[in-house]
């Protein structure tokens, strides 16, 4: 009897604890993640101007094989050239144009990633072999999510790999699931986490 | 180390073989993270649980192992993950499992009427995991830690070969694989059914 009573309350407990199991993220907003990367060696205090493009460049297709740039639409883009650009100002750097040899080159770039999972109908492995007209697989589900990422490099245009490729300084990536429309204080509160987060960058 | 650790195992359980009442505990525990792990996550667990085995070697000691799963659990709005000079910023989902497995010997004093009191001491190793959610990333870290785990408790007596179980325990995991020495305090209430 006392043997059955630990085995049940083993049993009830087993399925009672993992039920308890804390969750995760209740709104799509707090999957956002911004990350920077930067090179210590590089000394950014000792310079102060920068270039960046009128664009944002979607990087698709396939540029080797002759793929034309597709660009973020100018509605939303120069909102969000113009967010990074306001917190490069804040930090003393002042803009240029490329042909007036700034100490910097500011790249933006986007681009989309779609995560598609299956999944079998856990049901057919208990009850497939009982039924024999229900399929002769089990049946498979999918779901998705996109996710877009926002990425800022800051390149020194003298100092080149050995291959000849610019050396990034300083990247800044903002990684979020996609909405169907943009959301401007979700993508600004990204971009100035992005420089919240690198205050070496500051010149002044 | 590992060694040591599997020899003083293997101790408590042949020694336990020679016994004559056994005890066995299943208890819901409530952790309270010390140190390292209460500056990665601050609140207390309530999501825990322990499996206790004794012998009786002798009136007063029982040896044997026990083993348990402890779960702490945190949020934080917004907070930094730092790796080399990497920085990833956003809100996080921290976690941290915890699996003690030690051998254990405890000291079973003169009864105060229905009341046992106990104090004892386990050895063993101790599994962390911990993950630190964010987005859609997990960086996750964990340890084999030699652990120890004194512990002192009461079991009142109920009838029928059951009783009443209330005990705490400290673990403390020594710095091993990913992670810094890991420790906590439990509180633990259940049943124990004697044999």
């Amino acid at each position: 009897m006392k043997k059955r009573i630990s085995i049940i309350v083993f049993i009830i407990s087993a399925f009672l604890l993992p039920g308890c199991y804390p969750g995760g993220p209740d709104y799509i907003e707090e999957m956002d993640v911004v990350l920077t990367k930067h090179n210590d060696t590089y000394d950014f205090v000792s310079k102060g101007t920068y270039a960046m493009p009128a664009k944002i460049v979607k990087i698709t297709g396939n540029a080797v094989e002759g793929d034309e740039p597709v660009f973020v639409p100018d509605i939303t883009g120069q909102k969000i050239l113009a967010r990074i650009d306001e917190n490069m100002r804040m930090y003393g750097w002042t803009k240029v144009d490329v042909s007036a040899n700034p100490d910097l080159l500011l790249a933006p770039a986007s681009w989309e990633t779609t995560t598609v999972f299956y999944y079998y109908d856990y049901w057919y492995w208990w009850y497939g072999g009982y039924y024999p007209y229900w399929g002769y697989y089990p049946p498979v589900n999918y779901s998705s999510y996109t996710t877009g990422t926002l990425l800022m490099t800051l390149i020194d245009p003298d100092i080149l790999e050995s291959n000849g490729n610019p050396v990034r300084q300083w990247t800044g990536a903002i990684n979020g699931i996609l909405t169907g429309s943009y959301n401007a204080s979700r993508v600004n509160a990204a971009i100035d986490k992005a420089f919240i987060i690198s205050p070496y960058l500051k010149t002044n | 180390m590992k060694k040591i650790l599997i020899i003083c195992i293997i101790s408590v359980l042949s020694v336990s073989a020679f016994s004559q009442s056994t005890l066995f505990s299943f208890q819901y525990s409530m952790g309270f993270g010390a140190g390292n792990m209460k500056d990665y996550i601050k609140p207390a667990s309530f999501r825990g649980f322990t499996i206790d085995y004794r012998k009786l070697v002798t009136e007063n000691i029982g040896l044997g192992f026990d083993m348990g799963w402890n779960t702490f659990y945190d949020e934080m709005p917004d907070a930094t993950y730092d790796y080399k000079n990497i920085t990833y910023a956003g809100k996080q989902w921290r976690y941290s499992n915890e699996f003690p497995i030690l051998g254990a010997i405890d000291y079973y004093m003169t009864s105060m009427g229905d009341i046992f009191p106990y104090a004892g001491l386990g050895i063993g190793t101790m599994y962390s995991l911990q993950n630190t959610d964010m987005g859609t990333y997990t960086f996750e870290k964990d340890a084999w830690h030699f652990a120890l785990r004194p512990e002192i408790g009461i079991i009142m007596d109920m009838g029928g070969g059951s009783g009443f179980n209330l005990c705490t325990k400290y673990y403390h995991g020594f710095a091993a694989g990913d992670l810094p020495a890991q420790g906590y305090f439990t509180i633990n209430v259940g049943f124990v059914f004697v044999n």
